[in-house]
């Protein structure tokens, strides 16, 4: 049915444009050949098509613009008759006997404009006449585009200042009622037109209403360009006369639509001397208008204003803007019982914005409106309005984007609160938020009591809220956001030892409680700082007495001791071995040998009992080999226990090629020349062993299908006899290199194996180098020149 | 007919909200200029009497409403448009970003028999803001972007001074000129040689 609708829409207009084109055929005709008398019946008839009532508003618009491009050339046309000698007052008068009242209209706006061109009457006085006759049209749509015709016909014949048809002193008045007079008339007619037709066309007339609402609202465009229209005069006559219209129509619509012209089209110098004014009409408009898109329109707007450069706030301040609007927001709300909340919270936050940028240095009115916002939020619960939830969202970052820095966040004392009421998800995207501020804008958070509090803004990211949601949640944004809370955690830092530690205490009061999911991406970064802490203290003061110093080495260590067991119920031993680890190193530095025994027994006691698998513990051991090998803080005792161990776990390795490695990795435990530890029989003990257990993965693999997989671990284990045969170690004869060689050149020829690139290059190289050595002479060159290769 | 037809030139102007439409057309036809936003509504124009080639046209210039909210009434006022002129603001990459879409979306509305020769011209406007230390979008990449347009002319204008709007206009105007009219040639059913009376009588009397 709405399709047929639109198809007879379009056959009115086709016929509507045919029977225009067929008249302005004959008009023009009759222009070229100077007939004014058919040029004006023609006119008048090609102008009959307007008369038509079946057309929609942009139909209508479509066939009435037609006419008008066919006006202009009538006007060219009058213009030309005038300057040949034929009066325009005839021709004002002539038009006059067309028959019907609508082309009539067109015609007398069109000589008007050649009327007041000519300067033969005053503008004013053809200006005032021609409203006057538009009053003859009171069909709504007819009446509204004759009278904006009107409206365009004059727009540059006004009797404005400086304009070539100014009149007397009173000429801006005489601009000024010609245009209110127009707007009013097109208002009324515009209001009326909601009570023509059935009640059940109600939906399609509103529609139609609104696509007619510029018609209206482009006389209030034309005020602002009047020339002038001076502040006081604005303020005197325009702005009350065009809000009386406003409020006395008592249309919906309307009142939205012109609150909304008013506040775009007037400068906003004008808005801001005229604010109670403007604001005072508000709570005069129906209950049905939505003043809040209205006000926060306002505000927006003179946010920009604000915002656009610092010369213009003095104007702010000297009206306070502040307290007016506030007050306006306050009384509305109050007035408006069952404002939804997405309404009250995008008024709160319009008036957030507009508070940031006029009054930046003012944060006790920033969090007054928070504070009013929770007020009016408090008894609700969380809210689960997806419009309100985007307007606090809204609300709260806009604090963080222009001050761009948390500190002065965190100083708003009812920003927290506002975060209670979003929803566990929303909660936790502004946490994110928030948290990738302080990221890109390398905030600085330099005090415990500040840690606390943005903990406390961020739980949502740092504890389990709902450990539904936890699950729910994508393995890869859970791992990039917590990834941000690393990063954000390493950014905490204060110079002051004292505070420092009492930071890395508050944070890991609050990690602790993330769950065993977050554990893993927070304590790292924490165990970190605090290395870093202790390294600080370790080059402050060697002298401070342990006991007055409010934080140790000491104390630290035993509070990661703490943090980092928390890693083992997760369970994420490899980890929590890997910072064990750590922390042994860093007490090594600190010269606490008991401390660092203790860390190297805990990850010694992981390794046991926790790191099950293969490939895992592979990886630990030499983690642990290599951190032991730096070790210089252990007495012969403790560095023999621990070596000891190290030893053994090496040659429990599930496969025969990880055991001979370590074990030959492990060699290096007892010769390290920075800390004097020489111990040549136990090197060669070690090699002799990772030997053995060469053969014996070579046997293997020879019994399973004569591969030659073992050949490499020879040679590794050959570049190891020559490092030690270089440090001078007795126990390393030339014959045991001697024989090695000949060893690994007969495997590599056996015909059974296959052949190995890899192990044929690490050997040629390994050759290479002996003969390198060779060639350097000297000490290290006799030493080599007897190994035949 | 011909040339009564041909006296008239129109020009519309279109851009994002705020990039200065109003306030280049203000210039050219008054020499005024205000640094206060005003919002336009709707569409509307002013004239101006322009010498091409010792011969006299009325340009016709339409001004629109950069805010879509205030376009209500739609674009029939495109109709028979001679010209285009594209405005952005060099301080705001967005407007200069939507000129693609001012583009496309006029040909569409407006629909010229030729598009790919139809007349643009754009310029871009506010080049005096903060010395110029404020603008973002460079010379060289709005010329490129005119180029690739099929070599669209392109002027750097600054409606509050003044400066090069009288040489874009002239531009305008030329290039308006050039542009083909449709000819809407319209032949009657039959030619009434007495001056056919058709009255059509339909609804009230107004």
């Amino acid at each position: 049915m709405i399709s047929d609708g639109l198809e007879d829409e379009e056959k009115w207009l086709a016929a509507g444009v045919a029977g225009l084109q067929q008249n302005s055929f004959y008009m023009h005709r009759a222009l070229d050949s100077n007939n004014l008398k058919d040029a004006l019946k023609y006119s008048a008839q090609m102008l009959s098509e307007l008369r038509t009532s079946r057309l929609s508003p942009q139909k209508y618009y479509e066939l009435y613009m037609r006419a008008f491009d066919e006006l202009r050339k009538l006007e060219m046309f009058f213009r030309e008759e005038n300057r040949r000698g034929c009066s325009v007052v005839e021709l004002y008068e002539l038009v006059q006997h067309a028959g019907n009242i609508l082309p009539r209209s067109y015609l007398l706006c069109t000589v008007g404009s050649v009327y007041i061109k000519s300067k033969e009457a005053p503008a004013k006085d053809i200006l005032k006449d021609l409203v006057e006759m538009c009053r003859g049209i009171q069909h709504p749509l007819r009446g509204l585009f004759l009278r904006s015709y009107l409206s365009q016909v004059s727009r540059d014949k006004l009797p404005d200042i400086g304009s070539e048809y100014e009149g007397d002193e009173n000429t801006v008045m005489d601009a000024i009622e010609f245009v209110l007079q127009n707007f009013t008339e097109m208002n009324k007619l515009w209001v009326r037109m909601q009570h023509q037709g059935p009640t059940r066309e109600k939906e399609k007339r509103e529609k139609e209403r609104s696509e007619l609402r510029d018609l209206v609202g482009k006389n209030l465009h034309v005020l602002s360009q009047i020339e002038g229209v001076d502040l006081d005069i604005y303020r005197e006559t325009v702005l009350p006369r065009v809000l009386e219209q406003v409020v006395n129509c008592k249309d919906e619509l309307a009142q939205c639509y012109l609150m909304d012209c008013i506040i775009q089209v007037f400068p906003d110098e004008y808005h801001l001397q005229t604010l109670e004014t403007l604001l005072g009409a508000c709570p005069q408009l129906q209950g049905t208008v939505d003043i809040k898109t209205v006000l926060a329109g306002l505000m927006e707007r003179l946010s920009n204003y604000a915002a656009s450069s610092a010369e213009v706030l003095p104007q702010f301040f000297q009206v306070e803007a502040f307290a007016k609007l506030n007050n306006a927001i306050d009384k509305v709300i109050e007035a408006q019982d069952e404002m939804p909340v997405d309404a009250v919270v995008t008024l709160y936050s319009s008036l957030l914005k507009f508070t940031i940028h006029v009054h930046s240095d003012r944060l006790d009115y920033v969090d007054r409106i928070l504070g009013a916002c929770v007020k009016k939020l408090s008894g609700k619960g969380k809210l689960s309005d997806s419009k309100a939830t985007k307007q606090i969202v809204a609300l709260l970052s806009a604090p963080l984007e222009k001050y761009k820095d948390i500190d002065t966040v965190l100083k708003l004392s009812n920003y927290p609160h506002v975060m209670e009421y979003l929803d566990d998800v929303t909660n936790k995207e502004m946490a994110n938020v928030i948290v990738q501020s302080i990221i890109k804008n390398k905030s600085c958070i330099s005090t415990a009591d500040k840690v606390e509090s943005l903990f406390g803004l961020i739980k949502g990211l740092i504890n389990n809220l709902d450990s539904k949601l936890l699950e729910e949640l994508d393995e890869e944004d859970f791992q990039e956001e917590q990834n941000y809370v690393a990063r954000l955690i390493q950014m905490l830092h204060n110079d002051n030892p004292e505070e420092m530690f009492k930071m890395i205490c508050t944070i890991k009061n609050h990690i602790l409680t993330g769950g065993t999911k977050r554990l893993p991406f927070t304590v790292p970064p924490l165990i970190f700082n605090s290395l870093q802490l202790v390294r600080q203290l370790q080059s402050q003061d060697e002298n401070a007495t342990e006991d007055e110093a409010p934080v140790t080495p000491k104390k630290i260590f035993q509070m990661l001791n703490q943090t980092i067991e928390a890693l083992i119920s997760v369970p994420v031993p490899e980890l929590a071995l890997w910072l064990y680890l750590q922390c042994a190193e860093a007490a090594n530095d600190c010269d606490l040998e008991p401390v660092a025994y203790e860390f190297f027994t805990q990850a010694y006691i992981l390794y046991e009992e926790e790191v099950t698998d293969s490939k895992a513990q592979v990886t630990a051991i030499h983690l642990i080999i290599g951190t032991l090998q730096r070790m210089h803080v252990f007495g012969i005792e403790n560095r023999d226990t621990l070596t000891h161990k190290a030893t053994g776990y090496s040659a429990k390795l599930l496969k025969k090629p990880d055991q001979c490695r370590a074990v030959y990795a492990c060699s290096h435990l007892f010769w390290v020349d920075d800390h004097d530890i020489k111990d040549g029989e136990r090197v060669m003990l070690c090699l002799k062993r990772a030997l053995r257990i060469a053969n014996a993965a070579q046997q293997m693999a020879n019994a399973a299908r004569g591969s030659s997989g073992s050949v490499i671990l020879f040679i590794e284990i050959l570049n190891k006899y020559l490092y030690f045969y270089e440090k001078g170690l007795s126990q390393i004869t030339l014959a045991s290199v001697q024989s090695l060689i000949e060893l690994i050149t007969n495997e590599m020829q056996n015909e059974n194996s296959a052949s190995d690139p890899a192990a044929e290059a690490f050997f040629a190289s390994t050759l290479r180098y002996i003969q390198f050595q060779k060639n350097k002479g000297g000490a290290v060159g006799e030493k080599y020149e007897p190994i035949k290769v | 007919m011909a040339s009564r037809r041909r006296m008239l030139l129109k020009v519309i102007i279109l851009g994002d909200s705020g990039v200065g439409k109003t306030s280049l057309m203000n210039q050219y036809v008054n020499r005024k200029f205000s640094n206060q936003y005003k919002a336009t509504i709707g569409a509307d124009f002013l004239t101006k009497e322009v010498q091409i080639d010792d011969r006299l046209f009325t340009l016709q210039i339409w001004d629109t409403a950069g805010q879509e909210r205030f376009q209500s009434l739609g674009v029939a006022f495109y109709r028979g448009a001679d010209c285009c002129v594209l405005v952005y603001d060099v301080n705001v990459q967005k407007s200069f970003e939507n000129l693609n879409n001012w583009r496309e979306e006029f040909l569409i509305q407006a629909s010229p028999s030729d598009p790919e020769n139809f007349p643009f011209v754009v310029l871009g406007n506010k080049i005096d803001v903060d010395g110029g230390n404020s603008r973002v979008v460079s010379e060289k990449k709005a010329k490129a972007w005119c180029a690739s347009k099929g070599n669209i002319p392109y002027f750097e204008t600054s409606a509050k001074e003044g400066f090069n709007v009288e040489a874009a206009f002239e531009c305008i105007a030329k290039n308006a000129l050039k542009n083909e009219p449709e000819e809407d040639i319209y032949l009657p059913d039959t030619i009434d040689v007495g001056g056919g009376q058709q009255q059509r009588s339909t609804g009230c009397e107004c």
